[in-house]
């Protein structure tokens, strides 16, 4: 304020100084705020309803019977470009000639959301959620393990569905099914899904 | 002729010339076109070919237009004619291709993410290739998986009948186990008979399957090719020296592959004469002991309590101070040191140099000692050639094959398809004379069923043969004419009557394979563990030479004599000085100049060559008490040699018993000091094969936990006892071996040999000879069975015991096999039990019908010792090399 500005007569100046107009300039835009609708939220208070398509933290998924869908095929790593997922596979002792994960890690600080696992994963396995808030002081708590995952899967199915409508991954349960790949043909076990 | 004679040099075909692309080729006629078109550099898609066997022509991928006909045709099927020409590219064949790969996949079962195969699949690739993205109508045939088999799966929904599997083993393996055979109006490919197989699971078949048809029990859907890293190696199981792709994971090794896999077809058939990059089961399969649970994990300190794990700091601390204390006490040879053969040469040359500068003793030998060394020593003393004098090329091409006192196909699987070649693909006529009908036998054109342990008595019927029937070579005899006065008048006094009633063969029998033999242009013996492992093995290798020599074949190129060591660096061992008679080169210890060259380059002054010890000298004076320390590298003399030897009471006796290996050993059980070493997956360096060629060996892990390689102990040691080792990595080593040794790391080709034995037949020869030919004992009538301890097709030596999945192919089962009409004879059932003597002792054991051995003869697999069959054997220690033979006896069986 001491600069003196240009193209203002030394009158007005004085005038502007003595009647704090600048002053009433500002508190003219903070008073007309004060009757307008806020834009943000006040989360964590308030949520934001989230669109289907959100990429979210990832979860795996369980059949309607409670089998587990991935068939540890390991295709979401070879996707996954920037190497967080980690899947180590082995036949299914309770199932023989039926392949399953045995471990299964993401490691969530590593990856970027590209959902390009849920695309590649040939059983739907894989699919992003709603869920974002995992905020830990351990690091470690972000590496998800397989029991994670599929507690993610778990909790947020309904949204894991939905996601892989909107990425036009899967349309209904009982149409799905008929191209959902059952690893290998000659394992039985998997029951169509009842009319959803 | 089935041949392909692009491939056969030796096949006769006029050349001709055809237009492929509008390029100008040279071929021979009557060839396969799609060899021609591959010659050039091309490759057009082909999913059932494979450059190791004749052309099948079922998957109809490799289409190409010839002029003058309508549709395309199969290529490598068709035969090269003059004047064709020929078209491999263009939209019309490119489509008739899809055509192809759709039909294939409109019965697959697709389903690629649990399949073994994906990502290493070439209907996948085709599939790809040729943009198939779309199938209507696809019908898999939803069959069942063939599980029955041990090690390979089969599923047949993914077959695509290609017929590669059932070639390699019948063309290239000569197995024939595996064949087509329709069912409910499908076709499988089977093990023969439609059981389970029975084979010599080479794996070859998974190699070359180009889906995931046969799959890998043992790292069934554990990986996905893009998941492991692949290191190429040296198999450390014998001395065949056969590359292999080790495959890791973050959880060890998953599998283990070849250089042989459909990927590799493009070959060129001539080449196979060197080897056609397979492997054998225990090197497929046999990889579980290399991160195995029970591998030794840190250094082991005896104490009152047992065992128990100290720091290297500390163990290192403890062995330098005692050994260090009992020289100061009792003087350098109051220390001995042996060291097994599947060490890496870089190894092998640090530990005899350790022993012989740090310690200042010449008590050092290896497992070499067990036989390989009757092979060398002989060689050296009467060629001039301290190894095999024939590599895998000379034995493909030989004429007529020798093989005595060898089951080269239990022994050295990936060796015998060289002998399998010579026969199929180059005509070769292979004698072999053995007691137990192997699979070679089965083979050859003259099996000769000679009685077990009688490969001296025959080979001296040979010889004697060869002189009778005048089937010399003149040039040979005459420029020695002294010597074959002398081999002349020792064959004299053998009497037919002896050598027939040991051999069980006939003279004409024995005349006419030596006369098949010297009228050979081509011919080359070979002969292993029935030979350089038995009584007076060093004797029998000279003799063989004779029979060489006299037949002319001693100095001709194509010809010599060759053995088979068993485990996989002997010849290294040999070659790096591990014995007491020899330095690094092979050259004599005896020989102060060579050991004056030593001296200076390890600036140190080298013990005297008296007193020396070989292995079983040491083990009598640790007995003794006159050596107090002995360091054990990787052996386990108390799982091997027979108890007559007194091997227990040695090793119990020592004030300082220190073992290095990767297990815990029943010797490491009687150790002071136990420290873990690696394994050859987790080492750098260098094994050199039986053909004399020198293979890398890399690591492909990390050590497992506290476990260090070799070379590392045996340099911290040296240092420690004042003599500095300062080395970094192996190649520090290789570098040192490079200076002393110019040229012994050729890698790749196996050095030519020439023999000279020029020198020995002139002097000495003629007073040895009579006693090589003397008749020796006569067999004890009152045990009349003859009991050899052998190695077995899926295990080498105790090693393999330790890989699961070899153990489950073959387990130990403690019995005794016999001829099935012997047991007929004294009337013994299966469930009976046998009580088994020797001259020293007996043992009580069930039985087995094994219709391969000879009556009068008995088996047990050497690898096991449940019961302690071993200690039935009474060594005998070969008075010119010290090699102890225990491998064959004379019992007495009686039902229980
Ligand atoms: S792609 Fe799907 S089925 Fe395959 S490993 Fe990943 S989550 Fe499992
Ligand atoms: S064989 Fe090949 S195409 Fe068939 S399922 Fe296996 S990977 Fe897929
Ligand atoms: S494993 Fe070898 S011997 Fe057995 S069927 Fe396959 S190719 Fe033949
Ligand atoms: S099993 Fe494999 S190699 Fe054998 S015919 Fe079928 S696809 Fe070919
Ligand atoms: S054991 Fe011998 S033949 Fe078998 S793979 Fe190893 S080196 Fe080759
Ligand atoms: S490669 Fe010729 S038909 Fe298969």
């Amino acid at each position: 304020m001491t600069a003196k500005s240009e193209g203002k007569s030394l009158l007005r100046e004085v005038w502007d100084a003595l009647s704090f107009s600048e002053i009433r300039t500002a508190m003219r835009v903070v008073l007309s705020h004060m009757f307008v609708k806020p834009v943000t939220f006040q989360y964590p208070r308030e949520k934001r309803t989230i669109p289907d398509a959100h990429r979210g933290a990832l979860g795996l998924l369980r059949y309607d019977d409670g089998a587990e869908r991935c068939v540890g095929c390991d295709l979401c790593e070879a996707a996954c470009p920037s190497r967080c997922i980690k899947v180590v596979s082995a036949e299914n002792p309770e199932r023989p000639l039926s392949r399953y994960a045995t471990e299964f890690y993401i490691d969530i600080t590593k990856c970027v959301f590209c959902g390009y696992c849920v695309e590649a994963c040939p059983v739907n396995a894989l699919a992003m959620t709603k869920m974002y808030e995992y905020a830990t002081a351990d690091k470690r708590q972000l590496i998800f393990d397989k029991k994670r995952l599929y507690e993610v899967g778990e909790k947020h199915i309904e949204d894991a569905k939905r996601y892989l409508y909107a990425h036009n991954q899967e349309k209904n349960d009982a149409e799905s099914f008929q191209y959902r790949y059952k690893f290998p043909h000659q394992v039985a076990g998997l029951t169509p899904p009842q009319d959803s | 002729m089935a041949l392909k004679p692009v491939t056969s040099p030796d096949v006769e075909a006029p050349p001709i010339r055809l237009t492929v692309d509008g390029q100008q080729v040279e071929a021979k006629q009557g060839v396969s076109l799609y060899d021609v078109i591959s010659q050039t550099g091309k490759t057009i898609p082909a999913m059932c070919y494979h450059y190791t066997f004749d052309p099948f022509g079922s998957c109809g991928m490799c289409l190409v237009m010839v002029e003058g006909k309508k549709a395309p045709v199969r290529s490598c099927t068709a035969k090269a004619e003059a004047g064709m020409v020929v078209r491999c590219e263009g939209e019309d064949l490119f489509l008739a291709r899809k055509k192809a790969v759709e039909k294939h996949l409109t019965v697959h079962p697709l389903d690629c993410p649990v399949c073994d195969a994906d990502g290493h699949c070439e209907l996948q690739d085709m599939a790809f290739q040729h943009g198939v993205t779309n199938l209507v109508n696809a019908k898999p045939k939803g069959l069942p998986e063939d599980r029955r088999s041990l090690v390979l799966d089969f599923n047949m929904n993914r077959c695509i009948l290609c017929g590669e599997c059932i070639n390699i083993c019948k063309d290239v393996q000569m197995v024939d186990a595996l064949q087509f055979f329709k069912k409910e109006g499908t076709t499988h490919v089977v093990a023969k008979g439609d059981e389970g197989l029975v084979c010599e699971f080479c794996g070859d078949c998974l190699a070359v399957c180009p889906v995931g048809a046969i799959t890998n029990k043992y790292s069934k859907y554990v990986y996905k090719p893009w998941q492991l890293k692949k290191t190429t190696s040296t198999c450390a199981y014998c001395a065949d020296g056969c590359q292999m792709y080790i495959e890791t994971s973050g959880k060890g090794v998953q599998r283990v592959t070849s250089p042989l896999s459909w990927k590799n077809k493009w070959g060129d058939r001539a080449e196979t004469a060197k080897g056609h990059g397979g492997l054998c089961v225990r090197g497929r399969f046999g990889f579980q002991y290399i991160d195995s649970k029970e591998r030794l994990g840190a250094p082991l300190v005896r104490t009152e309590e047992g065992f128990a794990p100290r720091s290297w700091f500390e163990v290192m601390d403890t062995v330098i101070g005692r050994l260090k204390a009992l020289k100061a006490q009792h003087g350098p040879n109051a220390i001995a040191g042996l060291i097994t053969a599947r060490c890496t040469n870089e190894e092998l040359y640090l530990f005899q140099k350790l022993m012989r500068t740090a310690i200042g003793t010449n008590q050092v030998d290896s497992s070499a000692r067990y036989g390989h060394l009757n092979f060398t020593r002989a060689l050296q003393h009467a060629a001039g050639v301290g190894r095999v004098m024939n590599g895998y090329e000379e034995i493909t091409k030989a004429n007529v094959l020798l093989l005595i006192g060898t089951d080269i196909t239990e022994t050295n699987p990936v060796a015998s398809l060289r002998v399998k070649e010579a026969i199929r693909v180059y005509g070769a006529q292979a004698i072999v004379a053995t007691s137990r009908m192997t699979n070679i036998a089965k083979l050859a054109s003259h099996p000769l069923r000679i009685a077990a342990g009688s490969e001296r008595s025959f080979i001296q019927a040979l010889v004697k043969a060869a002189v009778e029937e005048d089937l010399v070579d003149e040039a040979a005899t005459t420029a020695a004419p002294e010597a074959f006065a002398a081999l002349k008048a020792a064959v004299g006094g053998l009497s037919w009557d002896v050598l027939t009633a040991r051999t069980g063969t006939s003279r004409a029998v024995a005349v006419e394979s030596v006369r098949l033999y010297a009228e050979a242009p081509k011919a080359v013996i070979l002969c292993a563990e029935g030979v350089t492992r038995q009584v007076e093995g060093y004797a029998s290798v000279l003799n063989l030479v004779d029979l060489a020599w006299v037949t002319g074949k001693l100095t001709r190129p194509g010809c010599g004599v060759s053995a088979l060591p068993e485990e996989a660096n002997e010849q290294g061992a040999v070659d790096m000085g591990v014995a007491p008679e020899l330095l690094p080169g092979q050259a004599l210890y005896g020989d102060e100049e060579a050991r004056g060259k030593f001296a200076t380059a390890w600036r140190c002054s080298l013990p005297p060559p008296d007193p020396s010890a070989t292995l079983m000298e040491i083990l009598k004076r640790c007995r003794d008490g006159g050596i107090k320390a002995l360091y054990l590298v990787g052996e386990n003399p108390l799982a091997t040699l027979p108890a007559s030897t007194g091997v227990r009471e040695a090793l119990e006796k020592v004030e300082l018993l220190v073992c290095q290996d990767p297990f815990l050993t029943e010797t490491g059980r009687l150790a002071h000091v136990v420290l873990p070493a690696t394994t050859f997956a987790e080492k750098d360096g260098t094994f050199t094969n039986l053909e004399g060629k020198v293979n890398r060996v890399r690591p492909a892990l990390e050590p497992y936990e506290e476990a260090r390689p070799d070379w590392e102990i045996f340099a911290a040691l040296g240092t420690g006892l004042g003599y500095p080792m300062e080395y970094e990595a192996a190649q520090d080593v290789q570098r040192e071996i490079m200076k002393l040794l110019p040229g012994y790391y050729n890698l790749g080709e196996a050095r030519p040999v020439i023999a000279t034995p020029e020198g020995y037949l002139r002097n000495g020869f003629a007073h040895t000879v009579a006693v090589r030919y003397a008749a020796g004992s006569e067999a004890d009538g009152a045990r009349p069975f003859a009991l050899t301890i052998g190695q077995v097709l899926y295990h080498s030596g105790k090693l393999s015991t330790r890989a699961s999945g070899l153990v489950q192919l073959y387990p130990s089962k403690g019995r005794l096999q016999m001829n099935p009409e012997d047991l007929a004879q004294l009337q013994i059932g299966p469930q009976d039990v046998v009580r088994v003597t020797s001259a020293g002792a007996s043992v009580e054991l069930r039985t087995e019908a094994n219709p391969d051995l000879a009556r009068g003869t008995c088996f047990f697999p050497e690898h096991f010792n449940e019961p302690p069959i071993k200690d039935l054997a009474e060594c005998v220690v070969d008075p010119t090399t010290g090699v102890p033979a225990f491998k064959f006896t004379r019992v007495a069986i009686e039902k229980h």
